[in-house]
């Protein structure tokens, strides 16, 4: 470790201007300055990028040259750069737990842009308390805990299935858990898959076919998981067939539902007519080939109509079950519906289609050749906005459309299909004992869009398909192959570390009076030692959420890098005053 | 010299390709035929619909691949050749591009940049911007080497006179690279679909018609003015508009497919100009809002709760007015087909993204599409695989396609190819048994 004049803490201080992210609203040469006179700081600079390639050598040479021995970043959330800075001091060969990071974007320019002198001045508080936290920073170390080369992926769709190959690749134990009686998900329910028409079962027998072939592949159909403990690197499962799996990772493939109408929405369940885009491709897929009927009587006409349960507005649609529209768009369903319609139009040349839509959305690759077929096929396209839905009349549907002056079309209709959205699968039961992250589309929410789009914020917890985000075959695939490389990357070593922010307990301090014991929401994490009569901590189970430190009377309990001692100091640092 | 893996391209799909491989022991090369590594990303504003900077996402990308000591960067390098061998790994022919300066001597102390006389466009500003004839490319460039052009230098030797470490060299060759490898990634990238291909528009001709790309260096932290001021005659718009579906959507341009990120883009760029222009009117003419991701649909709302007016339009022509204002000839889509002509202070075209490089022309097996891009022939279930054994492909080389989905793919690419060096040398990625 560089870490000159061991006993006596020299901090460098960095202030960032994040572009003029930070720099617009703050006086960043101001907030150096001030924390160029605070005690124990050695060196206080300001640069425009602190994670650029330039900003990150500064805090190496610096630290290289024996000045400083603690680091200071004030610059966005940690949440985007705290891994980018340990790696720099990792770099300098320093420890890198000896590093604080402090918001002063959002939690200072983004938030005060009308307040110049205010945000300046709280950015000199928030940085002297990091300086304050880090002087009293131990030498921590990361926790390292052995990885069970067992890959647990819940859903067997396609994404699923992708994700178990491609773990298995690299010679991982892969349980992959189907809830139903067959493997493919919502592939199975398909007959060929846009853009390019190729065949839904012979893909699905592909993947079958890899699935048998693979012996590190265990398949447990008819399965859920009923209970789930443990930590990244030692997942334990329980499977509802009573199996106990212990895993290293887990791959949340559990794919979508689709939307159903509201009841009464565009008369659906009341008038026979009216159908969804998945039921009308399940009855063309046993229909073959055949001229298109329904409930027995021969088809003229079709009303297809976009955005049913994706796109809503608040105070037009009907909430779903949580009380919430779905304002998102679904991704899939305009080309899908475009694809079925030319299907159709394939075999049935005749028949007359009309295509309801708000914004035609085809935006993958041969997406737009495929609504190019339909309207050379002779579909005519017609507009509506949100706030005036088409109604649906005996034999016709209504339609006020944008495109020709709001006039109200009545179109002939023998059958109107609603194409649905897809919402998240019901998965409630995962996310409250996984607790994972939901974003506010009810998809499960990555930790970063950009930065880790496959990962889930906790450790250990991969995403692959639609439990994200709607999204196509092939983009689910990817999604797949993705989850599973991070995953061969985390698996493949023999120890994972994980961060050091967890409970600690002075023995000699505590009472052995247990009031830590129910507050913990970590099973194990914290227990009592029957012999000593005193509470232990499993650092390996501990989330380090400080609920035992609370309620410890006798102050035996702290959290490592979140001490008691470096919560006053922060406070103290905070309330004290700022010259002018 | 021998590596697991060839990338080319060092865009944010090599890059996070690059690092992914990187993390699972591979042994990497990395050739990009710019004088940086970053790509196109690392010249935008933000980026949709997290309103991140550009640069805080990708700096620390590059940082961590210039970094990685399992990744060899060929940077202001192309590609010759990439000829499969015998035994089924590849060999490429590289070309390294010469800067004009010794990168073994040269310490980025920029002295050459401050003292050359001589003021050329600026490429990264889309030429916005002026920089010298002898220039670091970008203040994050990596790496930070100043790079000579030698077409507008005038050899007066001022750089050669200030450099303290002897660095410049004026008569420096391009040099033969030779890698060997098991595996080929294509992260090719793309380039916008050609400003002046609808001559109508006035691309190129009238000075306050803009590209998207330039859009986005106006609105950047380090922009070449610093704020948002039309080309022109520096006043600050009023009145802006987007022109989407510029350079896609349009079989008369032989680009009939929808590039799927102007959209947002064009949506992202007016809430920034609403932000820094709070008084400013923008408009964004177009056929379809294709807001499909996650998170778009909302951003979409956002913009028009936050008074960006969104016209259903067809743009005919795009003309000059008076005092360097625009004329756009539209055709309503909605209500009345009426036509009718607007003014605007400023146009952003927003163009499309067609393929930046044809790999079809080297002596391989890789095939591309009818759109130009890479073809996928085993697209529903194994997108990164070319019609080529060996070669892979991901970004926007096989498609339109925005970072989100970029990043995804790059993560992709780096389990299948090292799938397939575990089946074809039988070992694991990094040798290892």
């Amino acid at each position: 470790m560089n870490t000159p004049n061991n006993n006596e803490p020299h901090v460098g201080v960095y202030i960032c201007h994040c572009g003029g992210n930070i720099s617009d609203v703050i006086d960043v040469k101001r907030v150096a300055a001030e924390l160029s006179e605070y005690p124990n700081v050695t060196i206080s600079r300001e640069f425009p990028f602190m994670c650029s390639d330039a900003g990150q050598k500064l805090v190496i040479e610096d630290i290289k040259s024996g000045k400083i021995n603690r680091v200071v970043i004030a610059a966005c959330s940690p949440m985007l750069h705290e891994l980018t800075f340990r790696k720099t001091l990792q770099r300098a060969a320093m420890n890198p737990f000896l590093y604080e990071h402090v918001n002063i974007r959002e939690q200072a320019s983004w938030v005060h842009k009308g307040d110049h002198e205010g945000a300046t001045e709280k950015a000199i508080r928030l940085t002297r308390a990091g300086v304050e936290k880090i002087l009293r920073q131990d030498e921590l170390e990361a926790i390292q805990v052995k990885a069970a080369k067992h890959v647990l992926v819940i859903g067997g769709g396609p994404a699923g299935i992708k994700a178990a190959l491609n773990s298995a690749a690299r010679n991982l134990q892969v349980t992959l858990v189907e809830k139903s009686a067959r493997l493919g998900g919502h592939l199975n329910e398909l007959d060929t898959v846009y853009p390019a028409g190729e065949s839904a079962q012979a893909l699905l027998h592909s993947l079958f076919a890899e699935i048998k072939a693979s012996p590190l592949i265990t398949v447990a159909l008819n399965t859920t998981v009923t209970a789930w403990d443990g930590f990244v690197g030692n997942f334990t499962a329980t499977l509802s067939t009573g199996e106990s799996i212990n895993a290293g990772a887990v791959i949340m493939s559990t794919g979508y539902d689709h939307v159903i109408p509201a009841a009464g929405e565009y008369n659906y369940g009341a008038d026979e007519r009216v159908v969804t885009l998945p039921k009308l491709i399940e009855h063309l897929k046993i229909s073959s080939g055949k001229p298109l009927t329904w409930n027995g009587k021969s088809v003229q006409s079709i009303a297809f109509i976009h955005c049913v349960g994706s796109r809503q507005t608040e105070g037009v649609h009907t909430p779903q079950a949580d009380g919430k529209v779905n304002d998102y768009c679904s991704r899939v369903c305009c080309t899908a519906a475009l694809h079925t319609i030319n299907v159709i139009k394939k075999q049935q040349p005749e028949l007359n289609i009309y295509d309801l839509y708000r914004d035609i959305r085809t935006y993958g690759r041969g997406h737009e050749a495929i609504y190019e077929q339909a309207s050379k096929n002779g579909i005519v396209f017609f507009r509506f906005t949100d706030d005036a839905q088409p109604e649906i009349r005996e034999n016709t549907v209504v339609v006020k459309d944008v495109l020709t002056w709001s006039e109200e079309v009545e179109i002939p209709a023998d059958l109107v299909v609603l194409v649905t959205g897809i919402k998240q699968g019901a998965v409630d039961d995962l996310v409250s004992m996984m607790k994972l992250p939901v974003s506010s589309d009810r998809f499960l929410q990555e930790a970063h869009p950009k930065l880790r789009p496959v990962e889930v914020a906790n450790n250990g917890y991969f995403l692959a398909g639609t439990c994200q985000a709607p999204m196509d075959l092939i983009e689910s695939s990817a999604a797949a192959g993705a989850a599973a490389s991070k995953i061969a990357a985390v698996l493949s070593k023999d120890f994972i570390p994980l961060d050091p922010y967890v409970a600690r307990i002075q023995a000699d301090k505590c009472t052995g009076c247990e009031a830590c014991i129910p507050e913990c929401s970590y099973t194990g994490a914290i227990f009592m030692n029957e012999a000593s009569k005193k509470a232990e901590v499993n650092a390996a189970l501990c989330k380090g959420c400080g609920a035992c430190v609370a309620v410890c009377t006798p102050r035996a309990l702290d959290l490592a890098g979140w001490s008691m001692d470096q919560m006053d100091a922060m406070v103290d640092a905070m309330v004290a005053e700022v010259p002018a | 010299m021998k590596h697991d893996t060839l990338v080319i391209g060092a865009g944010i799909a090599g890059l996070q390709a690059a690092l992914d491989l990187a993390e699972q022991g591979h042994k990497i090369a990395l050739v990009e035929r710019n004088p940086s590594i970053g790509g196109r990303m690392i010249s935008l504003s933000k980026v949709y619909p997290t309103l991140d900077c550009a640069s805080c996402i990708t700096t620390p990308r590059m940082a961590s691949v210039a970094h990685h000591p399992d990744i060899t960067t060929l940077t202001y390098t192309e590609v010759k050749d990439v000829t499969q061998q015998a035994d089924g790994t590849y060999k490429a022919h590289l070309i390294k591009k010469p800067r004009y300066i010794d990168e073994d001597k040269c310490i980025g102390c920029k002295r050459c940049e401050e003292v050359c006389p001589v003021y050329i466009k600026d490429e990264f500003e889309h030429n916005l911007g002026a920089k010298k004839a002898i220039a670091i490319p970008f203040t994050n460039a990596i790496p930070q080497y100043p790079v000579l052009t030698p077409d507008q230098c005038t050899w007066c030797g001022a750089c050669a006179n200030a450099c303290p470490v002897d660095c410049i060299d004026y008569v420096q060759e391009p040099k033969d690279i030779f890698i060997e490898a098991g595996a080929v990634l294509v992260a090719t990238g793309y380039e916008l679909t050609p400003f002046n291909a609808k001559p109508q528009y006035g691309g190129g001709i009238l000075p306050n018609v803009i590209t998207s790309l330039q859009g986005e260096r106006l609105l950047a932290p380090h922009g070449p003015f610093g704020r948002v001021l039309r080309p022109s005659d520096g006043k600050v718009p009023d009145s802006i508009a987007f022109v989407q579906c510029a350079g896609s959507r349009d079989a008369s341009l032989g680009i009939p497919y929808c590039s799927r990120v102007c959209c947002m883009y064009a949506i992202k760029q007016a809430m920034l100009l609403s932000g820094s222009l709070p008084t400013a009117d923008i408009t964004i003419y177009y056929m379809d809002i294709r807001a499909f991701g996650k998170g778009y649909e909302a951003f979409y709302q956002n913009a028009k709760a936050m008074g960006i007016n969104f016209v259903k339009a067809k743009v005919g022509r795009i003309s000059e007015a008076e005092d360097g204002n625009v004329t756009l000839r539209i055709e309503r889509q909605e209500d009345t087909s009426q036509p009718d002509e607007v003014n605007h202070d400023l146009v952003v075209l927003s163009l499309g993204m067609k393929p930046q490089w044809n790999p079809a022309t080297l002596a391989w097996d890789v095939e591309t599409a009818v759109d130009g891009f890479v073809k996928s022939p085993e697209a529903p279930l194994n997108p990164a695989t070319t019609t080529c054994d060996g070669v892979f492909a991901c970004g926007t080389a096989t498609g339109p396609k925005d970072i989100v989905d970029t990043v995804i793919e790059a993560g992709n690419s780096a389990m299948v190819i090292g799938n397939y060096l575990m089946k074809t040398t039988g070992t694991r990625p990094g040798g290892q048994a």
